[in-house]
């Protein structure tokens, strides 16, 4: 029974690991790449619904159609979720080159320009 | 035949945006503005026609012609139009035509790419708005959220900008992946991802999965929605990004966030959740209260004048999820309505500040005191916006809120009316106390305060003697369209009739699965709006009175010293603001938790 | 707040979001048990339909193109977000001296040269086969064109400045870049002018298993490489070009 939501709890524990990161970071980088960390506990979360016991892969190139597969749909949402991560990583990571470059530091606690 | 043009509000501008990229610099600067601000309007036009091939009938379109299968399964995506999804296209296109046409005279550095980021990020409001597909909302979502990311963190001269767009990312990423974990429970549960199959699976009965996943879904639109406690990125990204970013961001992505929880709700989440009505009222109205509030008192107490409006944005996004959490047609016709109006007036005051900008060099009502005298037009729009913002007549905000407020009256919520007048006043009155410091030079200089240090580069080179007419025109064409909700009875009564389809969960599943045509339930209430008259017309003497006895304050001795306070706010609410995005985070998931405790509750 | 009241504040607000999520993840299938009729139907009927052994990439390019179409636009306002970052903004004036420095920030190994001047080749021709066969097999545009892309970094690894400067300083991967996005937007309009609804599949189908089979899909993932090609060398161009100014600012 443990084993059959092991997945699930591990989507979980990785979501709440990333937002951990986010809140008690002491550097922009990290604090991005904890970002990055949270939205791999939706690749996870997705991948393990798809999953069928005994399927394999959804290519049909050298296996007879009816064979079974798991959830082609999933992987697909997946790609797109991979694609939206890398250029969300992208933009966030020049905005923490950018901010370096003009203040001089990446500590979060340091950069005080907005507040009230 | 509409049908073949339904989808074109997002494919030209995506095709025109890549060309713009590609060749902006052999055609140069004023070519592209032109043919961005050409696109805007061809876009304009475009929604404006299928809003019209829509206005008695609901059209579903099917991309790549998958059509439905037997049994229900849709393979494929659709969009479904109806007088909802048609009416905030048209308001984004005709939003984003205002801010284009306003950025001719400024930026003169961007290398070109920021006409194709506002098309894209155009074609991302139309495409969210229309879609039927709940992770197709979610790639329009992350669209509409790239380019905002990048528009926001425009100026970078400046180490604000960057902290303002990196808070404003972090925040609104969190809250995205959130709505990726809940399509993924709700795709588990049900094997589907298109609104109408999902609704027509969930059936009736709502179990613990089910309300997680509505749980993370409205949690993570609610985040774009800047409901509190998750709005403290708004103000941030507001204070920095260029102004014609700003009209974009409070007069339609903010109400996107709200649209899409009724959407979904709507849809999907009817059926399993209707029993529990009562709770999610509460919930919702609680959390709209809260909003409206916060927004309001943090809005007096602000002196730059673009975050000053960012809350008043805020404030009046809880009056929107009050409008949408009351669970009735009435409160939602209430809620389209007030997001027409309120989105255009917005906008032109956005563009006000953009002007004074433009002229000054400068953001904070204390630099800025007295420098405006003689901008007659400038003011004039100003105390329009004021008005607006009050929900007094002639502006369209009247009749959403008094549509919301006849539908709080009947149920234990009529304490809302209270709410609205309160965020109504302070958030008006705010506005006129800076007209009247600024343009008429009226009382003593505003406190200075950390926030209006906030430097904000000019967006121009050189100040100007005269604020140009490329400027002062879409501003102006904006507060003016503020009134056509008011003019127009026509467009009223058909968003009653939307609304009365929009919630009917059945017909839409029908609409949608089996190409059934939806008939239009004519609702025949008539208006009755003599009370909200009466009421907003004492909320806008109200805040002129307010906000002359905050500039006047000197003269009046310690009676009007709680203006004071007022202005100076709430130490401990204003250090909660504190740019730090570790903060922000930790606030987003207390609100996650206690949502999700209520909504658990509820269960029981 | 401080660190340690937002730590603790947080802390309170994760057990809160335990609790919620143990008790709606109970309610999930347990895994391996996938009953819902998406993925079911799907699998039956892609192959016959859309004569694409790739059921994933039938989903990405065929059946939910569209979503695709918006995930492509995202990389694209995404690169256009970084290159508006790093623009050149006028109080710098490095731009001449970064060519000879390249050379300078490439670091020197001869292990490292010859085996990145022995990959470059493999790694064109099998970022080719990705794209073009994404129809038949795992791959497609996206995951082609990364590799596609990499390939003039492992150029410049390699040692070969010049040719590195010359293929960043083409025009053509700013013409790939905006060509494939415009191209996929054009591919689903080019439908419209056929008289059927966006992104239908117009192209000739062919026979399952060939190269040239599948119809849009094949066509659309040739696009989207060229696209995510064009947008990585346009990225990796902004980012060297950025790192190589941050080591002169250090140096001088």
């Amino acid at each position: 029974m443990i084993l059959a939501y092991l997945p699930y709890a591990i989507a979980a524990w990785i979501f709440l690991w990333g937002l951990y990161g986010i809140v008690t970071s002491k550097n922009l980088v990290h604090q991005v790449v904890c970002l990055a960390i949270l939205q791999t506990s939706t690749y996870v979360l997705l991948l393990a619904i798809g999953y069928k016991v005994g399927g394999t892969a959804p290519v049909f190139a050298d296996i007879p159609v009816g064979t079974v597969v798991v959830d082609p749909l999933v992987q697909a949402l997946m790609l797109t979720d991979i694609v939206v991560e890398a250029t969300v990583m992208a933009l966030l990571l020049s905005m923490v080159v950018k901010a370096n470059e003009l203040a001089g530091t990446v500590d979060p606690e340091e950069l005080r320009f907005l507040m009230g | 035949m509409i049908t073949s043009i339904i989808p074109l509000p997002i494919a030209i501008p995506l095709m025109v945006a890549a060309f713009i990229s590609l060749a902006g610099n052999w055609i140069g600067r004023r070519a592209c503005d032109l043919l961005a601000s050409a696109t805007a309007a061809v876009n304009v036009w475009i929604t404006c026609s299928i809003l019209h091939g829509v206005w008695s009938q609901p059209q579903v379109y099917w991309f790549g012609n998958w059509w439905p299968r037997a049994g229900g399964v849709v393979l494929g995506i659709c969009f479904v139009i109806d007088t909802f999804a048609g009416m905030l296209a048209v308001l984004v296109c005709v939003l984003t035509l205002a801010g284009l046409i306003f950025s001719w005279k400024i930026f003169e550095d961007t290398e070109n790419h920021f006409q194709p980021l506002m098309l894209i990020f155009m074609a991302a409001m139309c495409g969210f708005s229309y879609t039927g597909d709940l992770f197709n909302l979610f790639v329009f979502f992350e669209l509409m959220s790239v380019s905002a990311f990048a528009l926001c963190g425009l100026k970078t001269l400046e180490p604000a900008p960057l902290q303002g767009a990196f808070n404003f990312a972090i925040v609104n990423t969190v809250g995205a992946f959130m709505i990726v974990g809940g399509i993924g429970l709700l795709y588990a549960r049900t094997g589907a991802l298109n609104f109408a199959q999902v609704g027509r699976s969930l059936g009736t009965h709502a179990d613990a999965l089910v309300l997680l996943a509505f749980l993370l879904i409205a949690v993570g639109y609610m985040v774009k929605a800047a409901i509190v406690p998750f709005h403290f990125w708004l103000a941030d990204a507001h204070a920095v990004a260029p102004s014609p970013v700003c009209v974009l961001f409070s007069g339609v992505m903010v109400e996107l966030g709200i649209y899409a929880v009724a959407r979904i709700y709507w849809t999907i989440f009817a059926g399993a959740l209707g029993v529990h009505t009562h709770g999610l009222q509460s919930i919702f109205t609680s959390m709209a209260a809260i909003t409206a509030v916060i927004g309001a008192l943090m809005c007096f107490a602000e002196h730059h004048l673009k975050r000053l409006l960012a809350f008043s944005t805020i404030a009046h996004s809880g009056l929107m999820l009050a409008g949408v959490g009351l669970l009735t047609p009435g409160a939602l016709a209430g809620f389209l309505i007030y997001v027409l109006s309120h989105g255009v007036i917005k906008g032109g005051l956005f563009l006000c500040a953009g002007i004074v900008l433009h002229r000054f060099q400068r953001i904070g009502e204390d630099h800025l005191h007295g420098c405006g005298r003689g901008m007659w037009f400038t003011a004039a729009l100003f105390i329009l916006g004021a008005w607006g913002l009050a929900g007094a007549p002639p502006f369209g905000t009247l009749f959403g809120e008094d549509l919301i407020s006849h539908g709080a009256k009947g149920t234990h919520y009529s304490w809302l009316i209270f709410i609205f007048l309160f965020a109504e006043v302070l958030t008006s009155a705010a506005v006129l106390r800076i007209t009247f410091r600024i343009f008429f030079g009226w009382g003593e200089p505003a406190p200075s305060d950390k926030s209006s240090r906030i430097e904000e580069r000019a967006e121009t080179e050189q100040s100007h003697e005269r604020v140009p007419a490329v400027m002062f025109i879409p501003a102006a064409a904006l507060i003016v369209l503020g009134i056509t909700i008011t003019a127009f009875p026509q467009i009223r009564s058909a968003v009653k009739d939307g609304a009365h389809q929009f919630t009917s969960q059945s017909a839409y599943a029908s609409a949608v699965l089996e190409n059934v045509q939806i008939t239009l339930v004519r609702s025949s209430e008539h208006e009755e709006v003599s009370s909200s008259i009466i009421r907003s017309v004492i909320a806008l003497l109200l805040s002129f009175l307010l906000a002359l006895g905050t500039v006047f304050r000197e003269q009046f001795g310690r009676a009007l010293n709680f203006t004071r306070s007022l202005e100076l706010g709430n130490a401990k609410l204003r250090r909660a603001h504190s740019g730090h995005p570790g903060d922000y985070v930790a606030w987003l998931s207390f609100g996650t938790a206690v949502v999700g405790g209520s909504l658990f509750l509820l269960l029981h | 707040m401080s660190a340690r009241v937002r730590t603790i504040f947080f802390l309170c607000s994760a057990a809160g979001l335990v609790a919620i999520f143990i008790w709606g993840f109970l309610d999930l299938p347990p895994l391996g048990d996938y009953r819902g009729p998406y993925g079911n139907a799907v699998v039956q009927i892609a192959v016959y339909e859309r004569h694409a052994t790739d059921v994933v990439n039938a989903i990405n390019y065929d059946y939910r193109a569209f979503d695709t179409l918006g995930e492509e636009f995202i990389f694209f306002a995404s690169v256009l977000g970084v290159l508006l970052l790093f623009r050149p903004t006028g109080t710098d004036d490095k731009g001449d001296k970064h060519k000879t420095k390249l050379e300078d920030a490439l670091p020197i190994s001869d292990a490292l040269r010859v085996s990145m001047q022995a990959m470059v080749g493999t790694m064109i021709v099998f970022g080719v086969y990705m794209v073009t066969h994404g129809q038949l097999t795992p791959g497609g545009g996206f995951q082609g064109g990364v590799i596609l892309a990499s390939a003039p970094l492992v150029v410049y690894l390699s040692g070969d400045v010049k040719t590195f400067e010359a293929i960043i300083a083409s025009p053509l991967i700013k013409l790939a870049e905006c060509g494939g996005a415009a191209g996929y937007a054009a591919i689903g309009t080019a439908a419209l002018l056929f008289g059927t609804h966006f992104l239908t599949n117009i192209i000739p189908l062919g026979t399952t298993g060939d190269l040239f089979s599948s119809g849009a899909i094949a066509v659309i993932s040739a696009v989207v490489g060229l696209e995510i090609t064009g947008g990585f060398v346009l990225l990796m161009k902004t980012y060297l070009r950025e790192i190589v100014e941050e080591r002169l600012g250090e140096s001088e």
